[in-house]
């Protein structure tokens, strides 16, 4: 018991105990020391009649072969330490006592379930005793499942043991047991967390070949092998497809609510307690968490404590979390040590700016690892019951949001979450995060793009709101902006069939990208012209679309990608005869662009012998509107034949407006009325009855033009000059 | 909104319903008391006595706020099919029907695929809509969503997702039943149900887990 107190004591300096052991600061005295002894007395003899204590005893000193069955001591002090456990968590001495005391069966195999499910540690667990119990864990007859449960809460508590050095020195160990079938996932999955350079072997890799034979290919050994492939790729040279399922299951179910409650009892002080003082902060340690999966950890390091104490210059790595300024990043550059827990990263912008720059294939694997592993939990593996829009996972996805935006592109492993996700999404759950998200997703090649992405897309956007459909044509509008942007970024102009090479793991060529951005232009289209008709030509829908549209007018000229899409005739007849003002004004803006990027393309055509070829058809399409625009606009030739809109002449006449064929010209308009109007007031104050029809002389006519390009319709002016 | 449903049989156009069929897994649910559900002139059948799933329940009770766009339209619920014989004369034309499945029960997926054999084929090119709740849950296993896929990819009929624990995703539900109950019913110009249809039918994925970019 003394010895406990004494090991207690001293270790109290780092972790906070249960026994709240506080040294203030004070001056060197005598009277003080002697003062500060008796207190210790004092709390000594307070702590020998501290039930738990004596239970901890107990446990510790219990001899081997003591029965289990029928004794009561043992009832009484296992319920007063699951008592602890269960309401402030379990000291790292305790979890050593009891650990030691499960994991070497002294008292049978029974007690040894309950107490491995009431190990829910309250601040850190010392690595000793997780090494301790792997090592019983070889020696003893511990059955099957109880083993499976000991590994599945080395996997739970991975994130709370102190330092892995140990752990990493018995790696071999650990790997032994990949042999046993029943404990081969989990025994992967903790060698996955483990792994270093150092440890991938050829025999290990044979090793696990030989179970992949055995087992099949399972996906616990294919992450691990595809971990192994990452650090030495000489040793894995079986295929191992690029983009794999989420990751391994999590196992943490039967403590998991435990340790959410412990944690969101204990607040802030496991933050405090963490081993390093990081001076990258993130908020993490003042959050509420409650959900213990989706914290971005503290970022600390990797190193044990005792290492940190050595200078850290010469040749000795530099921890990511002793850095605090973009010139200190700069100085260590070359020897930086990426912290334990990935997750980090995501909170500090030196440390993204350090992963960006490195392109540290292992650190990006690990982050995607963790990045896919959280999102499938938070919100495709949901538990009955709980809303995935809590405050946590919104504060998490916008993090995420804000990294991706850090960074200019997204992981890879968002991008697989959201496929899955879109396919059983309904619309309107996290709705702007996950447009956000899906608007960062790379250049999808195009025959993949359909199946993975359109397809969900196109049935959401018919069945939802109108809401849903104007968010949908913003979030596809700036996915192809970010695409364009890219490709004019990272193309390299060797030839004309380029690679574009860049760090995401998709290599493309020119003719590759111009496809994927024409079956996106395409779609959109698609659904701008169904979706106005569904809606009547709503202006709000009508106003994105256009947005769109202006993007895309401009892809030769402003992004330099030589490709020219026209906008279907779905898009531009209730654009040019929409009721508002605005919308025929962008539409003329939008002709206007197309205009000047079509005519410097045939210049650029005849001029160099770069083979951009643009289609004949589309100098047709754009030929045609522009004739119908102006032909009704300004002509007043609308329904004539070849117009674009041919109606039978009984069905006009039938229709009762005189003079049908300048009803949509710019003094009859709909959009266009109230300025006709106002400008006949203006020029001929004194007449009182309205004539619109003399606007129409030459006259007045070029006054009300100039009238209507000073109300701000620039389009306008623009695509038809004023003489 | 109380009706006599005899008139309307002539001036069917105004009259547009909606017919759920709700399956349950009878485990968790209350049975909420039948006063509330006469309020919102829910009309339940024989076999059926009380609005047996929560969120069918809540449905139901949003429904009030969508009115001002439509002329009474009004909803029944069902167990299954056929329907009891006893009120047909003056039952009104059904314009779309909605197979609410939820995925956590078996029983659910069974009774839907009993009942769609009692279904008039004329319903399937366009008034028939499938909705799964439940489909993030750690429980569903995956093989029961891939057969409800491959059920409303054969029958050419959409399959919505919904999320009914939340106020907020049944009334999204709502709205997007109602986007295509308008299109059922003919109540949007130049779109009928089987075009809507084709538009917005269940595609069954492959494996989404490895979409090879080799």
């Amino acid at each position: 018991m003394a010895a406990n107190q004494s090991a207690s004591g001293s270790s109290d300096s780092e972790s906070p105990s249960l026994f709240d052991s506080s040294s203030q600061p004070a001056p060197n005295s005598r009277s003080f020391n002697r003062s500060v002894r008796v207190a210790e007395k004092e709390r000594r003899k307070n702590e020998a009649e501290d039930p738990f204590v004596l239970a901890l005893k107990f446990f510790s000193d219990v001899e081997a072969g003591t029965p289990a069955f029928g004794n009561d001591n043992l009832e009484r002090n296992l319920v007063l330490v699951e008592r602890v456990a269960y309401s402030k968590g379990l000291s790292p001495e305790a979890i050593s006592v009891m650990l030691e005391f499960a994991m070497s069966l002294r008292m049978g195999t029974s007690p040894c379930v309950r107490v491995l499910k009431c190990l829910v540690p309250a601040s850190v667990v010392p690595q000793e005793a997780v090494v301790r119990a792997m090592v019983w864990l070889g020696v003893c007859k511990i059955p099957a499942s109880t083993q499976v449960l000991f590994i599945k809460w080395v996997l739970t508590i991975f994130d709370m043991i102190d330092a892995k050095d140990q752990l990493r020195a018995i790696y071999g160990f650990i790997f032994s047991f990949v042999t046993e079938e029943y404990l081969c996932p989990f025994v992967c999955h903790l060698l996955y967390l483990l792994t270093r350079k150092e440890s991938v072997r050829h025999f290990r890799v044979q090793k696990l070949l030989e179970l992949q034979s055995k087992l099949g290919r399972q996906p616990f050994l294919l992450h691990l092998l595809s971990l192994y492939k990452v650090f030495c790729p000489e040793y894995v040279t079986l295929s191992i497809p690029s983009r794999m399922k989420s990751g391994f299951r999590n196992h943490n179910s039967p403590w998991k609510s435990a340790l959410i409650a412990v944690q969101r009892r204990n607040g802030s002080q496991i933050a405090s307690s963490a081993s390093l003082p990081s001076t990258i902060k993130d908020k993490t340690s003042s959050r509420k968490r409650k959900h213990y999966h989706l914290e971005l950890p503290v970022l600390c390091s990797q190193v044990n404590k005792q290492a940190q104490t050595e200078p850290s210059l010469g040749r000795k790595l530099v921890p990511l979390v002793q850095l605090s300024s973009f010139t200190q990043l700069l100085d260590h550059m070359h020897r930086i040590e990426l912290p334990a827990q990935m997750g980090s990263l995501l909170g500090s912008s030196l440390a993204l700016q350090y992963l960006d720059c490195v392109q540290d294939e292992f650190a990006l694997l690990r982050l995607n690892f963790w990045l896919g592993y959280a999102l499938h939990e938070e919100f495709l593996f949901c538990g009955d019951g709980r809303a995935s829009n809590s405050e946590e996972a919104l504060q998490f996805l916008d993090k995420l949001l804000s990294t991706q935006h850090f960074l200019q592109e997204s992981f890879s492993s968002t991008e697989v979450f959201l496929y899955k996700f879109l396919s059983v999404w309904d619309g309107s759950l996290l709705r702007p995060q996950i447009l956000s998200l899906l608007s960062n997703i790379p250049v999808v090649p195009s025959s993949q793009i359909g199946r993975l992405l359109f397809e969900p897309l196109m049935q959401l956007f018919f069945t939802s709101s109108l809401f849903f459909k104007c968010g949908l044509i913003e979030c596809l509008n700036s996915m192809l902006l970010k695409w364009l942007v890219w490709h004019s970024v990272y193309a390299l102009e060797d030839d004309l069939d380029i690679s574009l090479n860049s760090h995401t793991s998709v290599n493309m060529t020119l003719s590759g990208f111009k496809d994927s951005v024409m079956e996106l232009v395409h779609f959109v289209g698609r659904l701008a012209s169904v979706g106005l008709q569904l809606e009547g030509g709503h202006s709000l829908l009508l106003s994105f679309i256009l947005d769109f549209y202006e993007t895309v007018c401009d892809t030769f000229l402003k992004y330099g990608l030589p490709l020219i899409v026209m906008f279907p005739p779905g898009v531009f007849f209730p654009a040019l005869l929409s009721p508002d003002p605005v919308s025929v004004d962008r539409l003329a803006y939008i002709m206007y662009r197309y205009k000047v990027n079509l005519t410097s393309a045939k210049n650029q055509e005849k001029g160099t012998e770069q083979a951009f070829h643009i289609n004949r058809q589309t100098f047709r399409e754009f030929n045609h509107y522009l004739v119908v625009m102006v032909s009704c606009l300004w002509n007043s030739r609308m329904f004539h034949s070849g117009m674009g809109v041919e109606l039978g002449e009984e069905l006009l006449l039938k229709s009762n407006v005189p003079q049908y064929s300048k009803s949509f010209d710019l003094v009859h308009h709909p959009a266009f009325l109230s300025y006709a109007v106002d400008f006949h007031h203006k020029c001929w104050p004194e007449r009182k009855d309205l004539d619109l029809d003399s606007i129409k002389q030459s006259k007045p006519w070029s006054w009300y033009l100039e009238y209507l390009h000073n109300q701000g319709y620039d389009g306008l002016k623009q695509i038809v000059p004023a003489p | 909104m109380l009706h006599t449903f005899g008139k309307y049989k002539e001036r069917a156009y105004l009259h547009t319903i909606i017919l759920f069929i709700v399956y349950l897994s009878y485990n968790n649910y209350q049975f909420p008391a039948d006063g509330k559900c006469s309020s919102h002139n829910c009309y339940s059948y024989n076999n059926l006595i009380n609005c047996q799933l929560s969120a069918c329940y809540k449905l139901l009770t949003l429904y009030n706020l969508t009115t001002r766009t439509f002329t009474f339209p009004t909803r029944r619920l069902a167990k299954s099919l056929p329907l009891p014989v006893e009120n047909e004369e003056s039952r009104p034309r059904i314009d779309l029907v909605v197979f609410i499945i939820n995925l956590t029960s078996e029983l659910s997926f069974q009774s839907t695929e009993a009942s769609l054999k009692y279904l008039d084929p004329g319903y399937f090119l366009g008034k028939v809509c499938f909705m799964a709740t439940n489909a993030r849950n750690a429980s569903v296993p995956t093989e029961r969503l891939d057969a409800v896929r491959k059920l409303a990819a054969s029958l050419h009929c959409p399959l919505l997702f919904a999320e009914d624990q939340t106020p907020d995703g049944v009334a999204n539900a709502t709205e997007r039943l109602l986007t295509i109950l308008k299109v059922a019913a003919g109540l949007v110009p130049m779109a009928t149900p089987l075009y809507l249809s084709n538009l917005t039918r269940c595609t069954v994925p492959l494996d989404i887990d490895q979409p090879s970019f080799d």
